[in-house]
C-alpha cells in the first residue's frame, strides 16, 4: 500500500508539474456547458454555427486561451459537476440553473472579478438581482425562458367555453366543460407534477394566489393559508378528472405532446412551444396563449425560468496567473454574449435573452419575442439565492406527490415548514 | 433415425377417429350458437328538469315512443328510462330523465360468414381446416396426410383468435376512428356488412350513427372453439399413432419458445419501427398507425452524421479490452482457486464478493480521483481498466466454478508429459472449460459495453464517449428524440449479438468433447 | 481431491497478483474513499470536510422516506432476484433442450442483455405509456382491446411494471450461467437415471439441481448485488415519484445526492446498503453452499 500511494504521489507531481507548465504560454479553460436542445452539442462543438463550431471561432480570435468544453446532458451534469468538486477538480466555467451551493461553500468568484465592466452593464438589472447574496453578484444569467397559459381554440370552442379562464372559478367551468363534452377523451388542463419539474406547477399556483416561496422578509413560509389553498386548488383539478391522468410522471414533454394532438386542451409552456410544436410536425392545432388565470383578487403571477453562466476559483495559482485567467474567462463571456454569437444560440435553443443587446436583434427576427419580453418584465423567479432553494424544490415536489396520492396539503407543508427552519 | 411409421394400431386409432367426430359435431354446434352480441343505441334523449308523470315527461315520452316505433323492425328494442335526482344547494329538488331505446343482437357463425364481413371470412376458413383436417385424418393414411391433419388441426386452434382480433379491429378501430374523425378511409362496404349482420338491413342510411352507439361482446360459444380445435389435435395426432404425451409435450416447448422470443423481441420491435418513424408519428397519440406511415430511413444516416458510429467503436474498444484485461487476470485467479490449497482462500473469494457491493454511482467520487491520479481520465483504457476490475468477481467465480467441475487428471497426465502447470492450464483445461470461458467473455463484453455512470463523469470529450453516453444527447432539455435514441439503441445491439452468434458454439461443446470424467 | 501440486508455497498468490492488483488499485480504493466520505462532513455541492462521527448515518436513518425505501428496496430485490431465477432456469433448461432453430432462440434471449438498461428503461417507458405507448397501439391494432387501457393507474402498478422490466433484463444473465451449468454435467448421469426408471421431475430433482447448484448460487449471489445496486429503470420510468414511493435505496440516495444536496446522508446510505448486502449475500452463501465440498 505505500508504494502504491508513493507511485500515486509520483504520479500527482508529474501531473502538476505539467500544468503549470503549460499555463506559461497558453491558458485552458475547462467549460461545462448544459444540454439545451438538440443542436446544443453541434453548436458548440461541431459545425453548427455557420460551418464552424463555438470553440473554433473563440480559439481563433482569442490565441493563447484553449476551450476544454463539454456538453453535458441535464440528467447528469449535477453528478458530473458534484464529483469534480469532492475531488477539487471543478470547472473554470459552469453553465447550470442553481448557484448558492456552490457560493455557500465558497467555491464561486465574484461576477466583478472577471467581467467586463461594458458587458456586466448590458445584463437585465432585474436578472442580475436574482444572483445577489450578500450583495455581491456571484452568477451571471446565460438565458431565460417565461410560461403561458396556452389553449386549444378549437377545443374551447366546441366545448362551449366562450372565455378563456381568467380565474381559477372560471378554469374549473371551462374543465368541467371540457370534460361534460368530451368524456375523458381530451383533458382540460395539464397538469406536470413530477420530480423533474413540480417545482413549476408549485410556484405557479402560489404566485397566483398571492403565496410564495419567501414571505417579505425574506424568510421561508412554504406554509403560508395562502399556499394551502392554492395546491388543494391544483389537486382539486386532478380530483375532479379535470387533468391528465397521471401528474406525477407525466412530463412536460407528455403534456406538449398532449397539446400538440389534440387531446389537452390547456397547458403552461414555456415560450418555446411554438418551435417545439412546429419541429414535431403538430400541424393541425390551432392555438393561442394567454395570462396565466388567476385566484379572484389575486395579482397575476408570470412565472420565469433561468439558468447561470460562473466562473469557479483556482486557488492553485498565483495573483499574476488568476489575473491572467480572470481575464480569459472575461473574454470567453464578452464572445458569447456578442450579439452575432449570443442571438444566433438563444434563437436556436428558443429561449429569451439576458442582455439588452440581444434584444433588438431578436425582435427583428421573431415578432413574438417583443409580447415575450413584456411577461419576462412581470416575471417572478425561483429564489434560487435562497440556501435552502434545494430542499424547498425537492419538499415542494414531495408535497404535491403525496397530496396526489391522497395526503393532505396542510399537514403536509407544515411537515415541510417545519423541517425547512429546523 | 428414419423409423419406418406403423400402420396405427386399431385401437388409437379408433379413439383418434372419436374424438375428431367429437370435434367435428361440437364445431357445427358451436357455428349455429350465438358468438357475437351487441347492444345499440338507437335513440337517446335527457330530458332536463323533468319529473316521472309531469307534463314535460309525457311529452317528451311521447315523442321517444313515435321513435321507438320508428326503430320497430330491429332486434329485442327496448325503451329504456333513467330518472337522476339531484338535491340542489338552495335545498330544492331537481330531476333528469333519460330515455333511450336500445337494441339487443345475437349473431351465429353462420350468419357472420353470409354478412360479408371479412372477419366471416376467417370462421369460413376454421371450418374447411376442420374438414380437411378431418377428411386427411380420416381418409389418408401416409405420413403426408398425417402432417397436413396435423397442420390444418393447429390452424384451427390459430383462427379462432385470429377471428375475435379481426372482427374487433373491424368495429373498434376501422368504424371506430372513421366515425371519431380520427381517421379518412372508405369503410361504405363494411357498414353495408355490418347493417345486414346487426340490423338485417333496416339501419340504411343510419348505420353509421348506430355503430357510434354500438358495444359488443363475445359469448362462450366462440371460446368453445378452443377446445373443440385441440380435441381434433389430439384426435388426428392418435390417429396417426403418435406418443400423443410426449408429441404435445414438444409442441408446449415449441409454443413456449415461441412465446418467449415473441415477449423478449418485442422491445426490439418497438425500437425498430419508432427508429424508423418520421419525428412527427413518435407520439401517434390515435395509435391510427402500427407501421411507420413512411419508412424514414434516413434516421439511421442523421445518427451516423452526428456521431454515433464513432461512439459504438470508442465502446467496441472499451468493452474488447476490459474483456481481454479481465480474463487475463481472472482466469489464473480462477485457476489457483480451483486447483490449488494454500491460506487466504476463503477470504479472498469473500473480497472478491464484497468487492461487488457498491455501485459505480456511489464509488463516481473515488474512481474519478484515482483517474486523475493515474492521469488515465478522459481516456478509453482507464474505462477497459475499470471495467475489467469490476467484472472480476463474476469472471472468477464462474471460472472457478467450471474449473473445479472439471477433473484434473487430465492436466495432472500432462505434466507428468513434462508439460509445465502452465501448459496444462493452457493446453487441457481451457479447451474444456470453454463454455465458461465463453460465458464470461460474453458477460463481461456485455457489462461494459452498457457501462453508463462512469463514463458520463470520466470521458469530458465529446469523440471518446461509449454510446451509452453519447446517446444522451438525443434526450435534451427541449426534446426527447425518440426516434435517433431507438434507432441508435438498435444499432448498439447489433454488435453484442454479432459476437454471441460467433462463439455460440463454444456454449454447447465443452466437457461433452470427451475427457476423462471425475 | 482435485487438486494439483504446487512447488513453491508463494506460487498460489502469484497466480491471483493480477487480478487482485486489479481490484485493489480500481475497487478497493474508491471504496475506501466512500467509507471515508460517509464520516466526513460533506457540504452541499460536494466539499469534504472534517471528521462527523455518526451524524451522516443518523440523517441517513432519520431521512423520512427511508422506512418506505427499504421496504421497496426489499420487495425490489426478492421479486427481480426470485422470479428472474425461476424463469431464467426454465428459460435455461428450455434453451438446453434439442429442437429446431435453438441457435436462434439462445441468440434471441441474449438480447435483453445486449442492450444498456438505461435504453431498456427508456423502451419501456415509452411502451407503457398511456397516451401514446406502443403497448396500446399494438393491442389496439391487433384487435386485442376495444379502448386505450392506462398501464400505470397507481403507483404500486408503476413499481409492478418496474419490477418486471428488472426481471426482463435479468433473465438472460440467470439463463446463461445456469447454461454455462447445464453444460457441464456429464450425460452419463441422465443415462443412469433413465435405466434407473427416473421420471422427468426426478432427473431434476436428484441429477440437474445438484449439479447446476454451484453456478446458480454464484449467478444468485452477483444477482442480489446487481439487482440490490441496479439504478436506471426506477430512475428512468418513475423517478421515484409520486414521493418516494417507487424509489429503492440506490435511486433515493442518488436523489438525495445530486438533487437534495444532502451529500452526507447520501453517502451514509450506500455505506448501510453494503452492509445489509454483506449480511444477505453472506447468509444466502452459507446456507446454499453448506454441504458443498471444501472450497
Amino acid at each position: 500500500m505505500k508504494k502504491l500511494v508513493a507511485l500515486l504521489a509520483a504520479l500527482l507531481l508529474v501531473v502538476s508539474c505539467a500544468g503549470v507548465a503549460m499555463a506559461e504560454d497558453e491558458i485552458t479553460l475547462d467549460v461545462i456547458i448544459c444540454q439545451y436542445g438538440n443542436n446544443t452539442e453541434n453548436w458548440f462543438l461541431g459545425t453548427g454555427m455557420n460551418g464552424t463550431s463555438f470553440v473554433n471561432k473563440f480559439e481563433t480570435e482569442n490565441p493563447g486561451i484553449k476551450l476544454n468544453l463539454e456538453v453535458v446532458s441535464w440528467d447528469d451534469v449535477r453528478s458530473e459537476v458534484s464529483t469534480r468538486i469532492t475531488n477539487n477538480k471543478q470547472p473554470d466555467i459552469l453553465n447550470i440553473d442553481w448557484f448558492s451551493g456552490y457560493q455557500g461553500d465558497g467555491l464561486l468568484m465574484p461576477v466583478k472579478d472577471y467581467c467586463p465592466e461594458e458587458l456586466f452593464n448590458d445584463f437585465f438589472p432585474s436578472f442580475i438581482a436574482e444572483s445577489v447574496v450578500d450583495d455581491t453578484v456571484w452568477a451571471v444569467p446565460d438565458l431565460a425562458s417565461a410560461r403561458a397559459l396556452y389553449y386549444n381554440v378549437d377545443i374551447l370552442a366546441e366545448a362551449g367555453v366562450e372565455k378563456v379562464p381568467e380565474t381559477w372559478a372560471e378554469l374549473e367551468d371551462a374543465c368541467q366543460a371540457i370534460k361534460d363534452f368530451y368524456n375523458g377523451e381530451v383533458y382540460g388542463w395539464g397538469l406536470d407534477m413530477t420530480t423533474d419539474e413540480g417545482q413549476a406547477a408549485f410556484s405557479y399556483y402560489v404566485w397566483n394566489n398571492d403565496g410564495g416561496f419567501l414571505d417579505d422578509e425574506g424568510n421561508i413560509a412554504i406554509n403560508s393559508e395562502k399556499n394551502v389553498e392554492a395546491i388543494e386548488f391544483a389537486i382539486g383539478l386532478y380530483k375532479n378528472g379535470y387533468t391528465n391522468p397521471n401528474p406525477a410522471t407525466q412530463t412536460r414533454y407528455d403534456l406538449q405532446d398532449m397539446f400538440g394532438a389534440g387531446k389537452l386542451a390547456m397547458v403552461i409552456a414555456p415560450n418555446n412551444l411554438p418551435s417545439y410544436l412546429a419541429e414535431k410536425g403538430y400541424t393541425d392545432v390551432h392555438y393561442n396563449t394567454a395570462a396565466l388565470p388567476t385566484n379572484e383578487g389575486a395579482k397575476p403571477g408570470a412565472t420565469g425560468v433561468m439558468d447561470r453562466i460562473m466562473a469557479f476559483k483556482d486557488t492553485t495559482l498565483s495573483e499574476e496567473e488568476n489575473a491572467k485567467r480572470n481575464e480569459a474567462i472575461g473574454k470567453f463571456l464578452t464572445f458569447f454574449y456578442t450579439p452575432e454569437n449570443y442571438v444566433g444560440w438563444v434563437s436556436m435553443e428558443g429561449f429569451l435573452p439576458a442582455v439588452n443587446s440581444a434584444v433588438e436583434a431578436l425582435v427583428a427576427s421573431d415578432e413574438s419575442f417583443a409580447g415575450w419580453l413584456k411577461v419576462l418584465d412581470s416575471c417572478q423567479f425561483y429564489p434560487t439565492a435562497n440556501e435552502k432553494w434545494d430542499a424547498m424544490r425537492v419538499g415542494v415536489i414531495n408535497v404535491e406527490q403525496n397530496a396526489l396520492i391522497g395526503g393532505d396539503v396542510k399537514t403536509l407543508l407544515d411537515e415541510l415548514q417545519a423541517e425547512l427552519t429546523k | 433415425m428414419k423409423k419406418q411409421i406403423p400402420e396405427a394400431a386399431p385401437k388409437n386409432r379408433k379413439t383418434g377417429l372419436i374424438l375428431v367426430l367429437t370435434a367435428l359435431a361440437l364445431t357445427i354446434m358451436l357455428f349455429s350458437m350465438p358468438i357475437f352480441r351487441t347492444d345499440t343505441v338507437l335513440f337517446s334523449k335527457k330530458s332536463a328538469n323533468t319529473f316521472v308523470g309531469d307534463e314535460k315527461y309525457q311529452s317528451v315520452r311521447a315523442e321517444v315512443e313515435q321513435a321507438a316505433a320508428q326503430y320497430a323492425g330491429f332486434n329485442k328494442t327496448e325503451v329504456r328510462e333513467d330518472v337522476t335526482l339531484r338535491t340542489k344547494s338552495d335545498g330544492s329538488q331537481s330531476s333528469m330523465v333519460t330515455f333511450s331505446v336500445t337494441s339487443q343482437g345475437w349473431n351465429n357463425a353462420w350468419q357472420i360468414i353470409t354478412s360479408g364481413l371479412p372477419s366471416g371470412s376467417i370462421l369460413a376458413i376454421l371450418l374447411v381446416c376442420v374438414l380437411i383436417s378431418f377428411l386427411a385424418g380420416f381418409l389418408g393414411r401416409s405420413r403426408i396426410s398425417g402432417g397436413v391433419a396435423v397442420a390444418f388441426a393447429l390452424c384451427t386452434l390459430l383462427l379462432v383468435p385470429a377471428f375475435a382480433m379481426l372482427n374487433t379491429r373491424i368495429f373498434s378501430r376501422s368504424i371506430g376512428t372513421v366515425l371519431s374523425g380520427a381517421r379518412e378511409a372508405d369503410i361504405s362496404a363494411l357498414l353495408a356488412s355490418a347493417d345486414r349482420l346487426l340490423y338485417g338491413e333496416k339501419a340504411g342510411e343510419d348505420v353509421a350513427k348506430l355503430l357510434g352507439g354500438m358495444t359488443y361482446n363475445y359469448t362462450f360459444a366462440l371460446w368453445g372453439l378452443l377446445p373443440a380445435g385441440m380435441l381434433l389435435l389430439c384426435g388426428v395426432l392418435l390417429m396417426q399413432n403418435a406418443r400423443l404425451g410426449s408429441t404435445l409435450a414438444r409442441g408446449a416447448l415449441y409454443c413456449f419458445v415461441i412465446a418467449l422470443c415473441i415477449v423478449i423481441l418485442y422491445p426490439y420491435y418497438v425500437m425498430f419501427i419508432t427508429g424508423l418513424r418520421s419525428i412527427a408519428e413518435t407520439n401517434d397519440m390515435y395509435f391510427l398507425h402500427m407501421l411507420p406511415v413512411k419508412w424514414v430511413w434516413s434516421n439511421f444516416y442523421d445518427i451516423v452524421q452526428r456521431g454515433v458510429l464513432r461512439y459504438l467503436g470508442n465502446s467496441l474498444l472499451l468493452s474488447s479490452g476490459a474483456t481481454l484485461i479481465g480474463l487475463v487476470c481472472g482466469i489464473p485467479a480462477a485457476y489457483a482457486m480451483a486447483r490449488m490449497r494454500f491460506r487466504g482462500k476463503k477470504a479472498f473469494l469473500g473480497f472478491v464478493i464484497m468487492s461487488q457491493m457498491f455501485s459505480p454511482v456511489v464509488l463516481l467520487v473515488g474512481i474519478a480521483r484515482l483517474m486523475s491520479a493515474l492521469k488515465l481520465n478522459d481516456t478509453v483504457a482507464g474505462l477497459m481498466l475499470i471495467n475489467a476490475a469490476f467484472n472480476q468477481a463474476f469472471a472468477i467465480w464462474l471460472l472457478r466454478g467450471t474449473f473445479v467441475s472439471i477433473s484434473s487428471e487430465m492436466e495432472q497426465a500432462a505434466c507428468i508429459d513434462g508439460c509445465n502447470v502452465f501448459g496444462a492450464l493452457t493446453r487441457v483445461l481451457l479447451p474444456m472449460a470453454a463454455p465458461g470461458i465463453v460465458t464470461t467473455l460474453i458477460f463481461v463484453f456485455i457489462n461494459a459495453w452498457n457501462e453508463y455512470t462512469i463514463s458520463t463523469v470520466l470521458i469530458s470529450t465529446s469523440s471518446r464517449r461509449p454510446i451509452t453516453v453519447g446517446i444522451t444527447q438525443f434526450s435534451s432539455f427541449n426534446m426527447i428524440e425518440w426516434q435517433y435514441l431507438f434507432a441508435s439503441a438498435l444499432l448498439a445491439t447489433i454488435p453484442v449479438v454479432i459476437l454471441f452468434l460467433c462463439i455460440e458454439k463454444h456454449l454447447v461443446t465443452g466437457l461433452t468433447s470427451g475427457g476423462v470424467k471425475g | 481431491m482435485n487438486t494439483i501440486l504446487i512447488r513453491h508455497k508463494w506460487e498460489p498468490y502469484l497466480w491471483l497478483l493480477p487480478s487482485l492488483l486489479l481490484m485493489t488499485v480500481f475497487v478497493v480504493f474508491p471504496i475506501l474513499i466512500v467509507f471515508r466520505m460517509s464520516f466526513s462532513e460533506i457540504s452541499r455541492s460536494g466539499v469534504m470536510g472534517g471528521f462527523a462521527g455518526f451524524k451522516n448515518f443518523i440523517d441517513a436513518v432519520n431521512d423520512k422516506a427511508f422506512g418506505t425505501v427499504m421496504k421497496n428496496t426489499a420487495v425490489w430485490v426478492v421479486s427481480v432476484v426470485g422470479l428472474s431465477t425461476l424463469f431464467g432456469f426454465i428459460v435455461a433448461m428450455v434453451l438446453n433442450a434439442d429442437f429446431h432453430g435453438r441457435k436462434i432462440a439462445r441468440s434471441i434471449v441474449v438480447f435483453p442483455w445486449a442492450t444498456s438498461l438505461v435504453i431498456q428503461a427508456s423502451v419501456w417507458n415509452y411502451i407503457i405509456k398511456y397516451e401514446y405507448g406502443n403497448l396500446n397501439n399494438v393491442l389496439l391494432n391487433l384487435g386485442i382491446l376495444k379502448n386505450a387501457v392506462n398501464w400505470r393507474t397507481t403507483y404500486q402498478i408503476e413499481f409492478a411494471w418496474e419490477c418486471g422490466v428488472g426481471i426482463f433484463v435479468t433473465i438472460p444473465f440467470v439463463t446463461f450461467c445456469v447454461l454455462a451449468g447445464l453444460q457441464s454435467i456429464d450425460a452419463a448421469y441422465y443415462e443412469a437415471a433413465t435405466v434407473d426408471g427416473a421420471g422427468f421431475w426426478k432427473k431434476l430433482r436428484h441429477v440437474t439441481l445438484p449439479l447446476v447448484r454451484p453456478s446458480l448460487t454464484v449467478s444468485t449471489v452477483l444477482n442480489i448485488i446487481y439487482v440490490f445496486n441496479s439504478f436506471p429503470i426506477v430512475y428512468t420510468i418513475t423517478k421515484g415519484a409520486p414521493a418516494n414511493k417507487t424509489d429503492t435505496l440506490i435511486t433515493l440516495l442518488y436523489m438525495r445526492a445530486f438533487y437534495d444536496q444532502k451529500k452526507g446522508a447520501a453517502t451514509a446510505m450506500s455505506v448501510i446498503g453494503f452492509v445489509i448486502l454483506c449480511i444477505a449475500a453472506g447468509l444466502y452463501m452459507v446456507i446454499s453452499m453448506r454441504g458443498e465440498e471444501e472450497l
